[in-house]
């Protein structure tokens, strides 16, 4: 498989939808396989609240196979023999592209927590940014899962000509109270670190571990299921040589406890902060005053919505509304409700049954 | 669905009509009607393999339990809702009528006659009805209600359905003249077009 990774600069800039504009940014891409001599074979995907461009195989950039490898490939269900794929990390990402790690051109030092606030349209702008760059007009497909999947309904509305079907995978056309409320306790716990300063941590050289490590070891609890997280566990003890913390007990603290420390290296917390307000903040159905019909009438692609029964957080009511509402406007979508014991986490692994639904819409 | 059958169909849908088929199965009738008739249409299907064979058509395909989903689908304002050999297996078939005929101005029902011949001479000699509209012996069908021509028909008027149009097939799936004029004893299988009255 061709692997390139670029960090793309767009000197035209970006009016977010804040009002607020950015007068550069940089987009870090990853892109799979080969593009087409008349550039139909293109394919985005959009990554979710923590991902970032490196969605495939492992790559001389790194060694770690991609979050959705399960999924991206060659032979796989998204065929990178077959298609160009594309994915960036998002406006406000700390994985390489413009976001509060980046440098401030006008102060000469880095933004932290004043990059700023980034919505899901703007992404879709920015993606669309990088398709004009890439000289791609349309886009095969384009999915993504969760907040990825949100993207990729959003690109048939912003976009209706630019793609000819969309996969939106344990998603929902608005983020749900619930949602805003957990994301609310995660941003809480980030806020009080007393390491987090007001959000001016970088300045300081220190990082609010404690409370990006306590905000992703409850994010790891909503991505997961009840019956996953028994089946994994149990109630079994950790053994005392490989306790992460003398304060733990059960194995499924141990690993809530590893994976937070693990983020908290990795991830930027006033990134935390702006990924999550985007989420909480996407309504599809805002500028028509909740009507979503009335904003997907403008839908030209073929969608796909698939939900997981295990999943808790976007669960499969939310992916049966947009299917709902896009058949009462006469949109062409189809509507699968998946078994997936992972919870919402489902959308990453590759189930038999979603690896055939999704390659034969691909190829449909 | 032989031939016959699906121009009966295709014939009373019109041009460029919103169209949901209850038991879709692999989309074939739907392709068509996309096909040569221009339609929006969806299915709706519950078999996993089916419904992989109308994604992979490019048929818009909703995975949903019939007996359980029909409402589901009232604000959608549908011009015909098609029902092909399915009524007989739903758990309420009279209900499942109604609630197609409020999401939809028309529905198309096509059901298999008990009342058939054969199958009078299959129960005369004491064994449960097996013809090619009935495949299934009595321990493998789905078949939950199964009827006649004449209670078909004597339901519709008690529910205040209008029959429209309606079309009796023979056992070779064919509009023959004894099928077509005593079709409670030559009719294998009842084509319906129904409405509100």
């Amino acid at each position: 498989m061709k692997i390139n990774c670029n960090l793309v600069k767009f000197d035209e800039g970006l009016d977010l939808e804040s009002g607020a504009r950015l007068d550069s940014f940089e987009l870090m891409t990853e892109t799979y396989g080969e593009l087409d001599e008349d550039k139909s074979n293109a394919i985005l995907i959009c990554h979710a609240f923590s991902g970032n461009h490196h969605a495939a195989g492992a790559s001389e950039h790194s060694e770690e196979a991609g979050w959705w490898h399960n999924i991206v490939g060659p032979g796989k269900a998204v065929d990178t023999d077959k298609y160009f794929v594309v994915c960036s990390n998002n406006l406000g990402g700390c994985a390489g592209s413009s976001g509060p790690l980046s440098i401030n051109p006008i102060s000469q030092a880095p933004y932290g927590k004043d990059f700023p606030s980034v919505s899901v349209v703007d992404w879709v702008n920015s993606q669309k940014l990088l398709s004009n760059y890439l000289g791609i007009k349309k886009w095969h497909m384009v999915l993504g899962g969760s907040l990825g999947g949100m993207q990729a309904l959003q690109w048939s509305i912003s976009y209706p000509e630019s793609l000819n079907k969309a996969g939106i995978f344990a998603a929902a056309a608005k983020s749900s109270t619930q949602n805003i409320a957990m994301n609310e306790v995660g941003r809480e716990a980030i806020r009080k670190d007393k390491n987090f300063m007001n959000g001016d941590y970088l300045l300081h050289d220190i990082k609010p571990r404690s409370g990006l490590k306590t905000a992703r070891m409850l994010g790891h609890i909503t991505y997961s299921s009840e019956a996953i997280m028994d089946q994994k566990f149990g109630r079994n003890f950790q053994d005392i040589k490989s306790k992460i913390d003398r304060d733990v007990d059960y194995q499924v603290e141990n690993y809530l406890q590893y994976k937070g420390e693990k983020f908290s290296d990795i991830f930027d917390a006033n990134s935390y902060i702006l990924m999550t307000k985007a989420m909480d903040g996407y309504d599809a159905s805002f500028a028509t005053n909740g009507d979503l019909e009335k904003v997907l009438s403008r839908v030209k692609a073929k969608l796909l919505v698939i939900g997981f029964d295990s999943d808790w957080l976007y669960p499969p009511q939310r992916s049966k509304e947009i299917q709902l509402a896009a058949m009462n406007v006469g949109v062409a979508c189809s509507c699968v409700i998946l078994e997936g014991k992972q919870g919402h986490d489902s959308f990453l692994f590759a189930s038999n049954r979603y690896v055939d639904i999704l390659k034969g819409f691909i190829e449909s | 669905m032989n031939i016959q059958l699906k121009n009966i169909i295709k014939n009373w849908i019109p041009n460029e009509s919103k169209v949901i088929d209850f038991g879709c199965g692999d989309g074939s009738l739907l392709e068509d009607l996309i096909d040569q008739k221009g339609v929006c249409g969806y299915g709706v299907e519950i078999d996993h393999s089916k419904i992989q064979e109308c994604i992979i058509k490019g048929i818009s395909v909703i995975e949903k339990d019939i007996d359980e989903g029909i409402q589901d689908f009232e604000s959608s304002n549908f011009d015909v809702a098609i029902m092909a050999s399915s009524i007989q297996c739903l758990k309420e078939p009279h209900i499942a009528l109604r609630k197609m005929l409020n999401l939809s101005k028309q529905c198309i029902v096509t059901l298999p006659n008990l009342g058939f011949w054969k199958c009078r001479l299959d129960l005369a000699s004491g064994k449960m009805p097996v013809t090619p509209n009935l495949p299934s012996s009595w321990y493998e069908t789905k078949n939950l209600h199964l009827c006649t021509i004449k209670d078909f028909e004597k339901l519709c008027e008690s529910e205040g359905f209008s029959i429209n149009e309606r079309f009796f097939l023979n056992d070779k799936g064919n509009k023959s003249i004894l099928s077509s004029n005593i079709p409670n004893t030559f009719a294998s299988e009842g084509v319906y077009l129904l409405a509100k009255k």
